[in-house]
């Protein structure tokens, strides 16, 4: 007989693939064996981990079709197996594997739509918290404006990628209207919201990252138009703060500006 | 609660019951999918107004060493604060070790020395909750060999020593029956019927081990033939009771869902009829 803790210790250890004398030796065999009795148990921890972490890649799994999803997650799972109990909340690790997971190698772009995936999941249960308006910054003199530093609302976040992860996001969608996409198109960066129903993204041209990139790094208005400014001298800071103002990614002001 | 039936809330019905507001008598969600705040905790904190809930948990570990994980008992413990759903249930299992969760709900032996963990972890639920919850009976498929009580007498000690409720899930019971070689019908025997708060209604799988049936628990299919009359068996012994139908993977459309609980309540309404003629 097994003490209880060495018990659930030996389980732990089936369940990550171990073979346990110890444990197979104090469960009832019959016509049914021990061991395929402890199976039911492994399979259904890999298996429903998979699942749950395909409500979280939605994407990831489209792109690679249930069957190879379910090997690749349950691969995953197995080696890094939850730490608490709220599975909208597993998965951090995930596109880490997923760039590291030999099979999926002919699919380049394949972790950092699973790092999309990740950050529209974040934003998802993000909480919903007061946004920054453009009524909120009217009538400010334009040097405050661009001394002005603004935060990103809770759950947005920039996910920026060698490849187009925007249109493969959208070609993966059940409903696509977007056809085949070539990774010829390059490189491409998103920003992730989270909206009062749901989460989203909205593209960002090399220039509107940057001055995204220099705000979420504590960079004041004028010092994320600098930088956009270097990118592409044509760069219209107004327009694009104006874009995502509208788009509710900044969180509102903690004191009036 | 008054004994009606309710159906499981599951995420891809929620936008239709909360337009709809179907009639059905409860709704019983998984807290572990209400914890991380979401828009879908906004639709449930709506719904609230309008439904008796029962919130069913499957996370808390009751059956661990090392008792339920103290933060997501807090997390938990603040769903049902904000909440205040009529009855609050886990399971009579494990899923933590080691500071990893498993997702499943894993085997306990029934002994003297499982017993006081539960008991103490159990106690401990409540005491935080400041109520009394209800611990399910799960679906076996293995029993231990050096387990000294059997399942329902373990749940009976449980009762008198924590003064929990119960949970009768008729699925489970027809599901552990079958793959440990016992008799559904005897598994009654004996329950402490004023300490049974809720019965829980699934369908199961049958899988293959070592080319014999195995049943698999996977709420996945309408509730079977043999699960309704064990139901029957159930309310005729113990009365009606808040009865949920519970379905996960394949989940039908609502209506259907609807259906199997409106077919639960008339089971439920059949045995009241024989309470008050026997009266």
């Amino acid at each position: 007989m097994l003490a209880l803790r060495d018990l659930q210790a030996a389980f732990a250890a089936h369940l990550k693939g171990e073979d346990r004398l110890d444990l197979a030796g104090v469960v009832v065999g019959d016509t049914i064996s021990a061991s395929a009795r402890l199976r039911v148990h492994r399979r259904h921890v890999a298996q429903s981990l998979a699942t749950a972490l395909g409500a979280t890649f939605p994407t990831v799994e489209a792109i690679v079709g249930d069957a190879y999803f379910q090997a690749m997650a349950q691969a995953f799972a197995v080696q890094e197996l939850p730490r608490q109990p709220v599975l909208a909340e597993y998965g951090a690790d995930f596109p880490a594997f997923v760039a590291g997971y030999g099979p999926a190698a002919a699919l380049p772009y394949l972790a950092d739509m699973a790092r999309l995936d990740w950050a529209l999941n974040l934003a998802f249960h993000a909480p919903l918290e007061g946004r920054l308006g453009a009524p909120d910054l009217t009538g400010l003199p334009p040097q405050r404006l661009f001394e002005l530093r603004v935060a990103l609302a809770a759950g947005s976040a920039l996910v920026r990628s060698s490849y187009p992860i925007d249109r493969i996001w959208h070609a993966s969608q059940p409903d696509a209207t977007v056809g085949t996409v070539s990774l010829e198109e390059g490189a491409a960066s998103v920003i992730v919201l989270r909206r009062p129903d749901d989460a989203a993204f909205a593209s960002l041209n090399p220039a509107e990252a940057a001055f995204v990139t220099a705000l979420d790094e504590g960079g004041s208005l004028g010092e994320g138009a600098e930088a956009a400014i270097a990118l592409e001298p044509a760069f219209d800071p107004s327009a694009t703060f104006a874009r995502l103002l509208a788009l509710q990614a900044f969180a509102a002001l903690q004191q009036a500006p | 609660m008054r004994p009606v039936a309710g159906i499981g809330l599951r995420s891809p019905h929620l936008a239709e019951i909360a337009r709809d507001r179907p009639s059905t008598g409860f709704l019983e969600i998984h807290a572990e999918n209400y914890l991380a705040r979401s828009p879908a905790v906004q639709t449930v904190e709506q719904l609230r107004q309008d439904y008796e809930f029962s919130v069913h948990a499957v996370g808390l570990s009751l059956g661990s060493i090392d008792g339920p994980d103290e933060t997501h008992l807090g997390r938990v413990a603040a769903l049902i604060e904000r909440l205040q759903p009529a009855l609050v249930s886990d399971h009579l299992s494990w899923s933590i070790a080691g500071d990893r969760y498993f997702n499943d709900l894993l085997p306990l032996p029934y002994t003297e020395e499982a017993l006081d963990v539960v008991v103490r972890n159990v106690d401990r639920l409540q005491e935080r909750l400041r109520r009394q919850v209800l611990i399910e009976n799960p679906s076996c498929y293995l029993a231990f060999a050096h387990s000294t009580l059997s399942e329902p007498e373990f749940l009976t000690a449980l009762v008198r020593r924590s003064g929990c409720g119960l949970l009768l899930d008729a699925n489970n019971i027809a599901v552990t029956a079958h793959n440990l070689r016992l008799a559904p019908v005897a598994w009654l025997d004996g329950l402490p019927a004023s300490a049974i708060g809720e019965y829980h209604l699934a369908g199961h799988a049958v899988n293959d081990a070592d080319g014999e049936a195995i049943l698999i628990d996977d709420h996945g299919s309408p509730v079977g033939d043999g699960v309704w009359a064990l139901f029957d068996e159930i309310v005729r012994r113990y009365g009606p009771r808040p009865t949920l139908v519970e379905w996960d993977t394949d989940l039908p459309a609502l209506p259907i869902l609807l259906d199997e609980a409106a077919r639960a309540a008339r089971a439920l309404n059949k045995g009241a009829e024989a309470d008050a003629r026997a009266a």
